[in-house]
């Protein structure tokens, strides 16, 4: 028997073929670009393994009390970041959700800025802010909420928008005003998923965090960059795991918080 | 169940419940739902709105609290004249039940009822939704008449759909309106269901005197549970009189299609 896609003329969509041949138009174009060269990834894997085998050393056991500190630390400004952000970033939605803002040019206006502070990833921030305020974990909490101020501002403006007009209906056809609509209609429906990708965003803060050492904003990350350079796997090897341990521990976490939340 | 509170000038105790004078209503995409309704309804009465889908029976109700901006004529709520100004005013006088519940499905059924109540109150005064006792009461009274006082802390969009309705209803009157319209409430709700939802409707329409205008899509509902029918047919009223007077030539010319027309393309509106 033969066989057919489910559609009018028996072919794949036009528009699935279309992408597909585009996507592969793309990637040989782009391959010599981005310096893609196979065969000389597959002769640096020996190199990879010697770097790999550095690590194949005894861990320097006393350096558990600063790694944990530091840990410590990186978590809380991934924490402090998150909530500052939250927080901030819930008038910034409502004012940014076109069916939730007074004036169609505040949400225009707002979207803008907050996609402009998205653009810059957490390092470059951090790099602002330290030379605004000085080397420390608060710049690097600051740069962490800018960034989740400008993702969870969108996010929320997004689910508010996502409220069917039905509920907003039902709570405007009693009487209530604006502001009432926001709080009865449009936040009851958009808080779930709200508050699920909050969970998502403090892991994802708590990864960025400890990089940020690198710029001297505070965390973990110093002490990563400084044991690479200086090649003292016997501590590296101690702040990856304990970096690898805080990540799997928090996902665990969150998940089941979603979990109920949803 | 108190009365909704009589504060009204004597005026608006004597004037119709519901006073429509050339109503016409064409949509930004071209439709034209109404096209020149009057209609006058006498205060406490049980008035079903017969027609066919896109007759603009929905668009009709709409525009009487205000959810449709008419496009000519004018609509008037026991004197009071519905205009962007007074919105506020004629909705906490205006109840309305919908054919989709339109509920807020995560709030549960308690919130939802005292949304009802928030015509009467300022932002401030619900400010992190904490309100007044008194609204907590009026709530309960509500909840109670519609019999679902034990599903009261779940959240609206776990219950049924005749159990959605019935809340639906309750934060209606948990306004205590003057007036209830209800948009095809039992379009999507089974027969035994449907009745007893039309059985609360009647109810309340008789005990707290509440004037109820319902649309329908079953003739037969109409013809137990209302005082009067308006046959609405293209965005005309072709009938307006008692149940008895519903003979199937009346019927027919109330659900009378029209083949070159535009209805087709309506959709509930």
């Amino acid at each position: 028997m033969k066989r057919a896609f489910p559609t009018a003329s028996g072919w794949p969509p036009l528009p699935v073929m279309g992408a597909a041949l585009a996507v592969i138009v793309l990637l040989a174009a782009a391959a010599p670009l981005a310096d893609v060269r196979p065969i000389h990834l597959l002769v640096s894997l020996g190199r990879l393994g010697a770097f790999l085998a550095n690590f194949l050393v005894t861990p320097e056991w006393s350096y558990v009390g600063h790694v944990l500190e530091k840990l410590l630390e990186t978590v809380e400004m991934a924490f402090l970041g998150t909530l500052i952000a939250a927080v901030l970033s819930l008038p910034i939605g409502i004012l940014a959700a076109r069916n939730a803002s007074p004036h169609p040019a505040i949400s225009h206006a707002l979207r803008g800025l907050l996609t402009l502070v998205r653009s810059l990833p957490e390092l470059m921030w951090a790099l602002v802010f330290v030379s605004a305020v000085g080397l420390g974990p608060l710049p690097g909490v600051v740069a962490l909420g800018f960034v989740t101020v400008g993702f969870l501002g969108k996010f929320l403006a997004e689910s508010i928008e996502a409220v069917p007009d039905r509920a907003v209906e039902g709570v405007q056809a009693h009487g209530a005003n604006r502001m009432q609509v926001r709080f009865f209609a449009l936040l009851p429906n958009a808080w779930p998923d709200f508050i699920a990708v909050l969970f998502y965003v403090f892991d994802h803060n708590v990864r960025a965090a400890t990089i940020l050492g690198l710029v001297g904003a505070g965390g973990l990350g110093y002490d990563m960059t400084m044991a690479m350079r200086l090649f003292r796997y016997e501590r590296l090897i101690l702040i990856v795991l304990a970096i690898y341990l805080a990540v799997t521990i928090l996902d665990r976490l969150s998940d089941r918080l979603r979990a109920r939340v949803i | 169940m108190a009365l909704a509170t009589n504060n009204s000038s004597n005026k608006a105790a004597d004037a119709p419940a519901i006073t429509i004078a050339g109503l016409e209503k064409r949509f930004a995409n071209g439709v034209e739902a109404l096209r020149g309704v009057d209609l006058t309804i006498e205060p406490g009465s049980f008035v079903a709105i017969l027609g066919p889908s896109g007759a603009g029976k929905s668009t009709l109700l709409r525009c009487i609290n205000g959810l449709e901006t008419p496009s000519r004529g004018s609509v008037a709520v026991r004197g009071l004249a519905v205009e962007k100004g007074n919105l506020r005013a004629i909705r906490t006088e205006v109840a309305m039940v919908f054919q989709s519940f339109n509920l807020v499905g995560r709030l549960n059924v308690m919130a939802n009822i005292l949304c009802g109540r928030l015509g009467k109150r300022s932002t401030l005064g619900s400010l992190l939704y904490l309100m007044r006792p008194e609204d907590r009461t009026i709530a309960e009274h509500a909840l109670a008449r519609v019999g679902l006082t034990e599903r009261a802390w779940e959240r609206a969009d776990r219950l049924s759909g005749g159990q959605q309705q019935r809340v639906g209803i309750a934060r209606a009157l948990a306004q205590e309106p003057v007036i209830m319209l209800a948009d095809e409430p039992v379009a999507s709700l089974d027969p035994a269901t449907s009745e007893e939802i039309l059985d609360l409707l009647r109810e309340i329409q008789e005990r707290d005197g509440i004037t109820m205008v319902v649309s329908l899509h079953q003739v037969e509902y109409a013809r137990r549970y209302a005082d009067r029918v308006i046959g609405l047919n293209d965005g005309r009223i072709v009938y307006d009189g008692g149940v008895a007077g519903l003979t199937d030539d009346v019927l027919a010319a109330i659900y009378h299609r029209s083949g070159n027309d535009d209805e087709a393309g309506l959709s509930d509106r």
